[in-house]
């Protein structure tokens, strides 16, 4: 565990980098609910600075994993167009109101939702 | 009217993802329980669907000075390598079982978020 600790923070952000883009393009999505806490537990990062360093991390993880995806499933560009505008405005504005937002809270909501989703998935 | 929901979708789960939370879980969840796609097919729109939406998101994050981008690129660099081989994993195994492991997934993450205690942003 010391070991684990002292490493350099440049060591630490690649070996959070690789777990999180392993699971990023299995699941095609969740890299970031990984690196999030990893960087700010693991990296000591601040906290905000965290949320926003993993959508900077994540992006070349999913376009490199988009293009496997793409490969293998030849996945129709029409069935994704709404999809991608709708994700162009919904992070311009994330972006914009990211001081404003009541996290904790959230956090919950987004929880729950995915555990409805999870078991939705399974049945 | 269907093209106007998926937009409204991808707003959605798009705020969220601007945040770091995880808008692309959920929007692979409502991909495949609500219309119908197929579990690795709604992965691969989720991963396309992070272009933009990252690159709007960071358009603010980086003008406020919020990214560490030196050490952003060690893990990116790493990240990229794994993100590649467990990609092509994904894509040998069966839709349904892939299904059920992702909703596993989902599960554990929805639990944790949950319970866990916040870290609190100042």
């Amino acid at each position: 565990m010391e070991k684990l600790k002292a490493m350099s923070p440049k060591i630490k952000c690649a070996v959070a980098g690789a777990l999180a883009g392993a699971l990023n393009g299995f699941f095609g999505a969740g890299g970031g609910m990984l690196l999030v806490p990893l960087l700010i537990r693991w990296v000591k990062m601040d906290e905000r600075k965290a949320f926003a360093t993993s959508v900077f991390i994540i992006l070349p993880l999913c376009a490199v994993s988009a293009a496997v995806y793409l490969l293998k499933f030849g996945i129709d560009f029409m069935q994704a167009l709404p999809y991608l505008t709708g994700g162009l405005i919904g992070g311009f504005i994330g972006g914009r109101c990211f001081k404003s937002i009541p996290t904790a809270l959230l956090h919950r909501v987004f929880g729950l939702l995915l555990i409805y989703g999870g078991i939705r998935s399974l049945l | 009217m269907r093209f106007i929901i998926s937009v409204l979708a991808g707003l959605i789960t798009g705020v969220i993802s601007a945040w770091g939370i995880g808008g692309g879980s959920l929007l692979v969840v409502y991909l495949t329980a609500f219309t119908g796609v197929a579990q690795q097919t709604a992965q691969g729109i989720n991963l396309m669907y992070f272009l933009p939406t990252s690159l709007s998101a960071l358009w603010s994050h980086i003008k406020n000075k919020l990214v560490e981008t030196k050490l952003a690129l060690y893990a990116a660099a790493a990240g990229v390598l794994t993100a590649v081989t467990t990609s092509f994993l994904a894509s040998g195994i069966d839709t349904s079982l892939m299904k059920k492991i992702f909703g596993v997934f989902i599960i554990i993450i929805g639990l944790s978020e949950v319970f866990r205690k916040r870290e609190k942003i100042a």
